[in-house]
């Protein structure tokens, strides 16, 4: 059982402070994904789980263990390198059975456990070959073989994937996905790729400049995202932002309206607003569609006619530019003007700092 | 879910942290600190204060600068400094402008190409008392080989290591032809590290061979020239086994240098006189390291 | 940039440097091949008859085969005191290439001050008199070892900095402890410039000539390079023979050339390049 828990945990780099207090709950046999853009302190952050950056301060406990000053291979984790980091002058039998050779398992046990490893992973026949003469999916292969055989509580991999081309990544993630369901092993997996976040996490971790920014399952970042940040991080393309004045206020809901659309109802929690406050709606660009009643009207300036969807790009009213996702093939002239509309409630409002007010 | 969790407050654990070590550890430095630092350091730092001393290895009398007053006021001392910057900057200079122009050739296409780096490059390999006796005898001024050419269209060659406005200069020659093969390979290092697109977008800008090498060769191998100073300057303030197998600094203190002064002093037991002439010797180096 | 090679150029540059560089080797070989008369003219001349034999012998044997036991001295000497520094060279690179701290700058300068700045020599002979090193063959293994190090640390370094710290990363994860990290991880991937190291240290030891003649005093101890010093003043009128020693103790940086070409030019280049 570990599972691991973070408090207020905080990195810095003399005087830069590049974790600023990251309070994390993972439950045992949890995947979690850690996303955010380039720079926001991933990497740090799961170095500092794995034992290779110091903890400035706060507390990491893996398993029930106070973990900050526990060299790394007391931690019960092992971990997956963006670059494999393969010992380059041994061979893959070697490189998988490097840690169990250094603890000083009987040359027996070791030899079992490294060929069960290579047997889950389907490269027996590479054992005997060197880094230099395997391809970049075998390398991955043989980086995760040399997890495996530590037995680890919980993995660690940090952009395992990003080295690969598309279709071998496809194939990787699934493997690592039945990886996790197999040894029921805790796992906390960065990238920063979305779609590799949505499809393997049960829940993300969404960090920006060192900070947490909403913590849930990949459904619940895309329908309840907390704030501004993390709706437009998650979800492709990107969500649309539209600013607004607040009219008027439901019990639960706010009526909203600006030059670019006309009065609309969204469901919100109003007690922080007042009417002729100016908050942001967003609206997905899946979410909105070609009807000749609706509110948003928009000159269309790209049509990109995929066959099953088209990806218009409008200009609003107000000058600013938007996108809309429609369903299946349309016709659209560039300049013609484009009525839309939106279910309001898959409309999110942000407040004007950017703070979500889903309804209770 | 968890919206922008708020600090929680960090628990104290105790006194008992125990402290990681770096995965670097510093003892790594030990034994060769030890041995550097008691064969190298602590003579280097021993000297300064032997260099203000009459000193018999056994016992050491203080007696202030005198050893450097002496040392710049002798004549056949102060030979020394001048000739050893003289030296370094002949060797360092020729080197430069041979080093230089023998890596253009070896890295432009010419037949025999490989034949031609290994030939300049081996002298390095041969021991230098080696090459010094042997360019003694070839520049031998009746029987030497060097002269023996001019001399059968009845012209005279000069006394390449007897006369004494020549000795340090025929040194230095020699130290060249032993010494342009490093040169010219750290200047082949940089040339052929020049990106081709320059080159390319030089001809295309319609650049002669001449230009190429003006503005786009000369230039991007400055890191390499800098280098090649360094190197030869610094050896050449140092050199000491070449005019030793050659001239003995002779004839008379001509073709004397720092390192050999040291060595003279040292034979006859002066010291503290020889040591003053290392301390200068790290002089001159600092200043010119720092310039 | 590809054109054919230039054939007139080649045509000017081969004889130049055979007559620069190659004749002075020939003359040395075509001297030791004279006998003491012939050799005397000190002239780029065919030998009269074989020689080379008989010059070999006499100078082997000359002095009580001192000769003999200066290739034995000099072999010791360079064998040891380039293979002590090996890994005691890698540690120090090792830790300097991968560990910041504010000493780095200071260990920095006393590395290229050893570079740079001459022994001080009569406080070294005072120094190795002091612990009973002076004349014997120890002190100079000890002292080759403390002036090759500044350009092996380095080297390693240099070549360190270029394996990916990720390496350290993943075997310190699997356990390792800092002495594995170095010596399972590291030092075998520090073999080819070892070669390039010992190579070129090698040359350096086996041709230096000052510091045995500073710290090596004494027959019983000479080096290959002190005996052709002596010989120089003994042979004064034999050149066949002084040449011959000449041609003898050529031999081992020429074959060393031979077999290592490639490592010397590129310890040439790297120690260069950081130096
Ligand atoms: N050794 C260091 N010294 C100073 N700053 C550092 C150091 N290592 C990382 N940083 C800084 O810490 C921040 C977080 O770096 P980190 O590598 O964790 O980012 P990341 O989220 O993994 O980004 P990426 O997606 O590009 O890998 C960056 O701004 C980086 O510049
Ligand atoms: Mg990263």
């Amino acid at each position: 059982m570990a599972g691991l828990e973070l408090k207020s945990l905080r990195k810095s780099y003399g005087e830069v402070e590049v974790i600023k207090g990251v309070d994390l709950n993972v439950e045992h046999g949890e995947f979690v994904v850690f996303v955010g853009p380039s720079g926001c302190g991933k990497s740090t952050l799961l170095r500092m789980i794995a034992g290779l950056e110091e903890i400035t301060g706060g507390d990491l406990f893996i398993g029930d263990k106070l973990c900050n000053d526990v060299e790394p291979r007391d931690r019960g984790i092992a971990m997956v390198f963006q670059s494999y980091a393969l010992y380059p002058h041994m061979s893959v039998y070697d490189n998988v059975g490097f840690g169990l050779k250094l603890a000083g398992a009987p040359t027996d046990v070791r030899d079992r456990k490294v060929r069960e490893a290579a047997r889950i992973l389907q490269m027996e026949h590479l054992l005997d070959r060197k880094p230099s003469q395997l391809s970049g999916g075998q390398r991955q292969r043989v980086a995760i073989g040399r997890a495996i055989v530590r037995q680890p509580e919980v993995f660690l991999f940090d952009e395992p994937l990003s080295n690969l081309d598309a279709a071998l990544r496809v194939d990787m993630r699934m493997e690592l996905s039945k990886l996790h369901h197999d040894t029921g092993a805790t796992m906390i997996y960065v990238t920063h790729d979305r779609v590799e976040a949505m499809t393997t996490a049960d829940k993300i971790v969404v960090l920006n400049a060192g900070v947490v920014q909403q913590v849930g399952s990949p459904i619940e970042l895309y329908q309840r995202p907390a704030n501004l940040f993390v709706a437009g991080f998650i979800g492709s393309p990107k969500m649309n932002f539209v600013e607004l004045t607040v009219e008027k206020l439901g019990p639960d809901s706010v009526t909203v309206s600006g030059k670019d659309i006309g009065p609309t109802t969204v469901p919100a929690d109003p007690t922080s607003l007042k009417p002729g406050d100016t908050v942001t709606p967003g609206i997905r660009p899946h979410d909105l569609t070609d009807q000749s009643s609706g509110n948003l009207v928009g000159e269309v300036s790209l049509v990109e006619r995929l066959g099953n969807e088209t990806n218009v790009s409008l200009r609003l009213p107000s000058g600013a530019a938007r996108l809309a996702v429609l369903d299946g093939d349309h016709e659209l002239r560039i300049g013609q003007s484009l009525p839309l509309a939106f279910a309001p409630d898959r409309a999110v409002i942000f407040n004007k700092s950017g703070i979500a007010l889903h309804r209770k | 879910m968890t919206v922008l969790s708020e600090a929680g407050s960090a628990l104290s654990h105790g006194g008992s942290r125990a402290i990681r070590r770096s995965p670097y550890p510093g003892w790594f430095f030990l034994p060769a600190a030890l041995i550097y630092g008691v064969l190298f350091l602590a003579p280097t730092f021993a000297s300064l204060y032997f260099s203000l001393t009459r000193w018999t290895l056994f016992n050491s009398t203080f007696i202030g600068l005198d050893n450097f007053a002496q040392f710049f006021r002798e004549p056949f001392l102060v030979q020394g400094p001048v000739n050893t910057v003289l030296y370094a900057a002949v060797t360092s200079g020729l080197k430069v402008v041979l080093g230089m122009l023998l890596a253009l050739l070896l890295t432009s296409a010419i037949m025999g190409r490989g034949y031609l780096r290994s030939v300049v490059f081996f002298p390095v390999l041969v021991s230098t008392v080696g090459v010094g006796i042997t360019f003694t005898v070839l520049m031998h001024p009746t029987r030497g080989m060097i002269n023996d050419t001019p001399a059968l269209f009845g012209i005279k060659g000069p006394g390449w290591l007897v006369d004494p406005r020549l000795a340090l200069f025929s040194v230095a020659l020699v130290d060249v032809w032993k010494g342009v093969g490093p040169a010219t390979v750290i200047y082949i290092a940089g040339i052929v590290a020049i990106p081709k697109d320059y080159y390319e977008a030089a001809r295309i800008d319609g650049a002669t061979k001449w230009q190429n090498f003006l503005y786009v060769t000369l230039p991007l191998s400055r890191p390499a020239t800098a280098t090649v100073i360094i190197l030869s300057f610094i050896g050449g303030l140092r050199t000491f086994d070449l005019i030793w197998a050659m001239t003995r600094g002779g004839p008379g203190f001509a073709s004397d240098t720092i390192a050999s002064v040291i060595y003279k002093q040292y034979r006859a037991g002066f010291y503290g006189l020889s040591t003053a002439g290392n301390v200068v010797l790290f002089v001159l180096i600092g200043i010119w390291s720092c310039r | 940039m590809k054109s054919r090679p230039s054939i007139f150029l080649g045509i000017i540059a081969i004889p130049v440097s055979a007559l620069v560089f190659l004749v002075p080797f020939a003359f040395i070989i075509l001297t030791a091949f004279k006998n003491k008369q012939q050799a005397t003219l000190l002239d780029f001349s065919w030998p009269d008859g074989f020689h080379l034999w008989n010059n070999i012998v006499e100078v082997v044997t000359t002095r009580n085969w001192m000769l003999l036991t200066a290739f034995i001295n000099s072999t010791i000497l360079t064998v040891a005191s380039v293979t002590l520094p090996v890994i005691f060279a890698a540690m120090v690179g090792f830790v300097l290439a991968r560990r910041k701290t504010r000493w780095n700058g200071l260990i920095e300068f006393l590395i290229l001050a050893g570079l740079m700045i001459p022994p001080a020599v009569v406080p070294t002979i005072w120094l190795l008199q002091g612990i009973g090193l002076f004349g014997k063959l120890h002190g100079p293994v000890l002292i080759e070892v403390a002036y090759g190090l500044p350009f092996s640390i380095i080297l390693y370094r240099a070549f360190i900095a270029t394996i990916p710290r990720e390496l350290d990363e993943a075997a310190i994860i699997d356990g390792a402890r800092p002495f594995d990290v170095f010596f399972r991880i590291i030092l075998p991937l520090l073999w080819p410039v070892t070669v390039t190291n010992i190579v070129v240290q090698s040359v350096g030891v086996f041709n230096d000539f000052t510091n045995p003649l500073y710290y090596l005093p004494g027959n019983a101890n000479a080096t290959v390079q002190l005996t052709l010093y002596n010989f120089q003043s003994q042979f004064n009128t034999s050149y066949n023979l002084l040449f011959t020693n000449i041609l003898l103790i050529t031999i081992p940086p020429l074959l060393v050339f031979l077999f290592f070409n490639r490592h010397i030019v590129a310890g040439m280049t790297a120690g260069a390049v950081k130096g």
